[in-house]
């Protein structure tokens, strides 16, 4: 599926950062992102390896349960 | 989530107190709003005045034959690497018996073809295969395009390239909406796009057609919010611009993208795989970046190909992407098509309003 999934900042290197979300490591981008606009530990909407923009930990817990139900429904 | 839940169910209330009295239609143009509406079992909740419409919400339902068949083209030459988002791999177009008719068909002729799932991965096959030339099909509305873009800007080996099917969203609205037999009454607008290109781009909904118009987010909450929203402004005949995922969407969306999409591309007029060309729908590269453009690197692509067809026989996909018909009307839904054997494009993506009816369990009466 195409919908962005949020995903927390563990690191941080130029415009790239490693991103974890369900114990799932990925390498995402920053290159669409303010400079100073995401420290490590905030959370990010991630859509197809770029960060669109800086979300709050409540919204990205309640994404990531409505993924959950999407999922649930429509199988992986 | 017993909070969301409570909201949400606070919202469906409010939904059913409201007056209707004639039927509403509203049209979403997002495959993630249909997902959460069809999913989630929204349909089943609403007041049955409510017809929850799905648009043209699938950049891959949408992509032009003709550039299925250069990509299907391409993966065949020698040397060359054809790398796109999952999706498209099965995406068939009309072809004579026995011809490649599918990115995974032409993988199967032992073609180079890889599904990617993002931009990144595209340059890092690149990097890694600097003897072959890679080219990265791309079919996608603002939120791939903009990636693209920054991709481009970012920097890539020269031995990529990419072949281009992306398109705006809002000007297929327009299209819609200019049709004089139009029975649209009020439009939920993208949340992701919207993130990008901000929620402004969404103000001539109200401003030119006088209708109500909300841009929502994928939670049950949000989307039950804009339907709330655009319903109260029928209601009182006031419709106006109203953002209901204001967590995410600012009235200009991300400045940053914006610039590499503006910087990288341009737009102009496109086809609509079965629906036609749109004025000023489509993302082409500007300028110095048109050396990365796939269609001026390769030969193949110069020679004229001939128009096989709109979609395949039978299949009422345009219809179904127009918001004419729904997934269920077509003679073929669930019958000769199904995710596993899809006939057309809306059956194939996971953004095609056929798959996700069917993945959501809706059978035809
Ligand atoms: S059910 Fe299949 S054949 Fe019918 S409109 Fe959808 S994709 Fe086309």
């Amino acid at each position: 599926m195409c919908l962005s999934v949020p995903m927390q900042i563990t690191e941080i290197d130029g415009f790239n950062a490693t991103c974890e979300a369900r114990g799932v490591q990925r390498t995402i981008s920053l290159f669409m992102i303010e400079d100073d606009e995401v420290a490590v530990g905030d959370f990010v909407m991630v859509h197809v390896g770029y960060a669109l923009r800086k979300i709050t930990a409540d919204e990205a817990r309640s994404t990531w349960e409505l993924i959950d139900e999407i999922l649930a429904v429509a199988g992986p | 989530m017993n909070e969301d839940l409570r909201a949400a169910k606070l919202w469906l209330s409010r939904i059913h107190e409201l007056p209707l009295r004639e039927s509403v239609a509203v049209m979403n143009v997002c495959g993630g709003h249909e997902h959460s509406l069809s999913m989630l079992g929204l349909r089943a909740v609403l007041p049955e005045k409510i017809r929850l419409i799905p648009g043209p919400g699938c950049p891959v339902c949408v992509c032009p034959e003709e550039d299925i068949a250069d990509a299907i083209a391409l993966a065949l030459e020698d040397g060359l690497t054809l790398v796109a988002f999952g999706d498209m791999l099965r995406v068939p177009m009309n072809a004579t018996k026995g011809e490649i008719n599918t990115l995974a068909g032409a993988r199967a002729a032992g073609a180079d073809v890889r599904p990617i799932s993002s931009p990144q991965e595209a340059v890092a096959i690149a990097r890694d295969h600097p003897e072959r030339q890679v080219v990265f099909f791309v079919a996608g509305f603002e939120t791939t395009s903009a990636p693209v873009a920054a991709m481009l800007a970012e920097g890539v080996p020269d031995n990529l390239s990419v072949l281009l099917a992306a398109r705006l969203t809002w000007p297929a609205v327009d299209m819609l909406l200019q049709d004089k037999d139009s029975s649209l009454d009020a439009l939920i607008a993208p949340g992701h796009v919207a993130t990008v290109m901000g929620a402004e781009e969404w103000r001539f909904v109200a401003d030119t057609y006088h209708l109500p118009v909300a841009v929502a987010g994928f939670s049950a909450v949000s989307l039950l919010a804009a339907l709330y929203s655009v319903l109260r402004q029928k209601l009182e005949n006031q419709p106006f611009l109203d953002n209901c995922y204001a967590e995410l969407v600012q009235p200009h969306g991300n400045a940053k993208a914006r610039r590499w999409l503006a910087e990288v591309m341009e737009v102009g007029p496109a086809n609509w795989r079965g629906i036609g060309i749109i004025p000023a729908s489509g993302f082409f590269l500007r300028g110095a970046w048109q050396r990365y453009d796939a269609r001026r690197r390769f030969d193949v692509l110069a020679a004229p190909r001939r128009r096989i067809g709109e979609m395949p026989p039978g299949c009422d996909c345009a219809a179904v992407v127009l918001g004419k018909l729904t997934p269920e009307q077509c003679r073929l839904y669930g019958k000769a098509c199904t995710p596993m054997h899809p006939v057309g494009p809306c059956m194939v993506s996971d953004e095609g309003a056929c798959h996700i009816w069917w993945q959501a369990g809706l059978r035809a009466a």
